[in-house]
């Protein structure tokens, strides 16, 4: 039986490397989107375009949009005359966040009194709405906090320490919070989420739409064997590809990795039988390459992009979120990766993880085997 | 001519309803992958776990504690030792967590009380987040502390000068993000499956070998990528607005404000010209698998640069550069600014131009370079 499975996995190799084209580009590609994302992609919002409509033009207003000027998270891009021009501005996205500053402004700080500033916001972009305001707050507070300063100075009751509370922040695991830190261990679950699947895809149904599976249905090889015979050389691929992966993120990139290698590949090698299982699984049920690869897309790809947690952790999202994401194997191996990486420390942390990876593997091959039948139909 | 660019139509359309999975793929597509993405990808700060160590156990700190509160925090436990602040944080239960020091209460009152937050910056987006939130907290508790002490605040006492923010929010007040998610699913469909299907409907014909067939049939090359397209062209852009009348509106009730008609027009210009991307690629990939490597190639970069997921504006001048070689960016643009602003042609030709432009000249080289090849 075991030669068997080394026969069709023989088979699959060779088949492999006489399209070098096809095997290039899957190393290759990966590797690309790795260096384009990793290198240039910035995930801040910074430079948001700021517009004013300052009815007091006091030193008081100009010192308060003097703190949008020199923050790095706003760029004033102009001066409004009033409300109707600043709502056609949010309108065509020429502002993204227009300041309506009241006449009395000035008069009322001078007067010890509260003011409000109108912020009006495009909520066009929900997620990019609320951290503009989050700005805005926080460019506010910093003017409210000097201005109580000046205050207590005034009023001769600053002392050294007065100001109540404090806060100190520490920031592990990524001390200076570089976002390379943070992308490239997570497109490496992506990246092994995307491509693998998509070769393995293609493996059984292409076989039916050239009619070669015949052949596999008159050879003694038995429905496991030719399972296992296929995913064998694409599981080596897959492994080779996050091996590769793994060495120009840590060389080339100098991506922080604090933790275990073994770990890592460990979790790694668990999900590319993961993954390539997984298409498998998704081949046995199509009839057309074209029909296995759009199911993969949105049964494998799209839920990794959007649920694993590369971008919104798991706590963070809502209940079908986090229930998709518990239901993927690549929120799992995010938590081997981030964990290796960044965290270091021992495996046992991550050993739930690794038994999920696991037992996904034996669903999805027991599912394959289950459904691929030596029928014609 | 037109005879035979319709017999060639037909057997396109035929072929697509042949593959009875791969339509019903094609309805999940638009369907149960919208709704579900629509819970997808939030770049705000929800429910962010933390742990707490109060070393202090006072008032203070306790009405410190009750600030970090939903939607932005939750706290998931209380540690009462260094180890288990440090467990919580390994393990990836808590994000975040709050450490308060014994002389917390006396500090308050003195001034000077310090706290500390350790941030989990694997999560570095949420991370620097979470620290303006926090930031926000502390200096809020100061003020009203300082205003409890020094009698201001209440009617008739001193007052201090503050600048309060009154917030108004266009076009989606209360930043639901499902809705901006949900279209944003619509729109990477739209995109992934126009270039896939056309890619696959021209690179089926080489693997089979029938492209020879069409060679030597009087189609000409232009008319055997029209026949190419016009499925693709017909059916997604209406599975398209379909889609975001029954799940973007149905389902999630957000409000559609723009014209439908110039929203359907200028999706079928696009999926025209994502159409064609998908031929460009099918001219110079062998199989199915190479095609696919390529669209990926293309896709991601795409995707990520639409202007959806990262704002343009905070990206550098090379990257915003290939965005605008790109017809999603504009798409996305336009999309949310009809669907969402309502906005007419007046602000969105720009988008509209540049969708049309990129759509006819992919579309004329890639039926150059196949010409080419056949000869």
């Amino acid at each position: 039986m075991g030669d068997r499975i080394l026969a069709i996995a023989r088979k699959e190799t060779r088949q492999l490397l006489r399209d070098p084209v096809y095997l290039g580009l899957a190393f290759a590609v990966p590797l690309m989107l790795l260096l384009l994302l990793g290198h240039q992609l910035s995930l801040d919002v910074k430079d948001l375009p700021v517009a004013v409509v300052d009815h007091d033009r006091s030193p008081w207003s100009r010192q308060y949009v003097d703190g949008f000027v020199h923050s790095e998270y706003f760029r004033l891009v102009g001066q409004l005359d009033g409300e109707a021009e600043a709502r056609e501005w949010i309108r065509a996205g020429r502002a993204r966040v227009v300041l309506d500053i009241p006449p009395d402004f000035g008069r009322r700080l001078s007067a010890n009194e509260r003011v409000a500033v109108g912020i009006t916001v495009d909520g066009s972009f929900p997620s990019r709405g609320q951290i503009s305001l989050g700005y805005v707050e926080a460019v506010s507070t910093l003017y409210s906090q000097q201005l109580l300063r000046a205050w207590l100075v005034e009023h001769g009751r600053w002392r050294d320490q007065v100001w109540p509370i404090q806060m100190e922040v520490s920031v592990w695991y990524n001390p200076t919070l570089e976002s390379k830190n943070f992308i490239v261990p997570g497109m490496l679950v992506i990246v092994l989420m995307i491509f693998p699947p998509l070769l393995s895809a293609l493996l059984i149904v292409r076989e039916r739409e050239s009619g070669t599976i015949l052949n596999l249905y008159c050879s003694p090889a038995s429905r496991w064997d030719i399972v296992a015979g296929k995913a064998l050389p694409y599981v080596a691929v897959s492994f080779l590809d996050f091996l590769l992966i793994f060495a120009v993120s840590v060389w080339l990139f100098q991506v922080r990795f604090v933790g275990s290698a073994w770990l890592l590949s460990a979790g790694a090698l668990l999900y590319s039988i993961c993954t390539i299982g997984l298409g498998l699984l998704i081949s046995t049920f199509t009839r057309t390459q074209l029909a296995a690869m759009l199911a993969t897309f949105l049964v494998a790809v799209a839920p990794a992009f959007t649920f694993s947690g590369i971008f919104t952790p798991v706590a963070s999202q809502d209940a079908v979120g986090r229930f998709v994401a518990r239901l993927i194997p690549a929120t799992y191996f995010m938590d081997v990766v981030r964990g290796a990486y960044l965290k270091g420390g021992g495996a046992a942390p991550y050993l739930p993880s690794l038994v999920a990876l696991a037992t996904y593997a034996v669903v999805v091959y027991t599912g394959a085997w289950l459904a691929f039948r030596k029928r014609v139909n | 001519m037109r005879r035979r660019l319709a017999a060639m139509i037909r057997k396109e359309f035929s072929q697509l309803f042949r593959d009875v999975p791969m339509l019903l793929i094609l309805t999940w597509a638009f369907t149960g992958a919208v709704y579900t993405g629509g819970h997808g990808i939030a770049t705000e700060l929800s429910n962010y776990p933390i742990v707490v160590y109060d070393l202090a156990r006072s008032p203070a700190s306790r009405e410190l504690v009750s600030r970090f509160r939903p939607p932005y925090f939750k706290l998931v436990g209380y540690a009462w030792s260094d180890a288990e602040v440090v467990a919580a944080l390994d393990r990836g239960q808590a994000n975040l967590a709050v450490v308060i020091p014994p002389d917390f209460e006396r500090r308050a009152r003195e001034g000077g009380a310090r706290f500390q937050v350790i941030a989990d910056g694997s999560q570095s987006m949420m991370a620097t987040i979470a620290g303006g939130h926090i930031a926000g907290i502390a200096t809020d508790y100061s003020v009203e502390r300082l205003e409890r002490r020094l009698g201001t605040g209440g009617p008739g006492a001193a007052r201090v000068p503050q600048v309060e923010i009154r917030p108004r929010v266009e076009y989606n007040p209360n930043l639901v993000q499902t809705w901006f998610s949900s279209l944003l699913e619509v729109f990477n469909q739209t995109t992934m499956i126009a270039m896939l299907l056309a890619a696959a409907a021209m690179v089926r014909e080489r693997e089979h070998g029938t492209v020879e067939h069409l060679l030597v049939s009087p189609l000409r090359p232009l008319e055997l990528f029209a026949a190419k397209l016009v499925p693709v062209v017909a059916l997604v852009p209406l599975a398209n607005v379909a889609s975001v009348l029954a799940i973007v509106h149905g389902a999630f009730a957000t409000p559609i404000r723009g014209s439908l008609a110039l929203f359907y027009g200028v999706t079928v210009v696009y999926v025209f010209a994502m159409a064609s991307l998908g031929l460009a690629i099918a001219v110079l990939a062998r199989n199915l698998g190479q095609a696919m490597m390529m669209l990926l190639l293309i896709l991601y970069p795409m995707t990520l640069l639409s202007g959806a997921l990262t704002p343009p504006e905070s990206q550098g001048a090379v990257m915003r550069a290939v965005g605008l070689l790109s017809p999603m960016r504009h798409y996305v643009d336009f999309g949310y600014q009809v669907l969402f602003k309502g906005n007419g042609l007046a602000y969105v030709w720009q988008e509209v131009v540049g969708i049309l432009a990129l759509g006819i000249a992919i579309f004329l080289i890639s039926v150059r370079r196949f010409a080419r090849l056949v000869r």
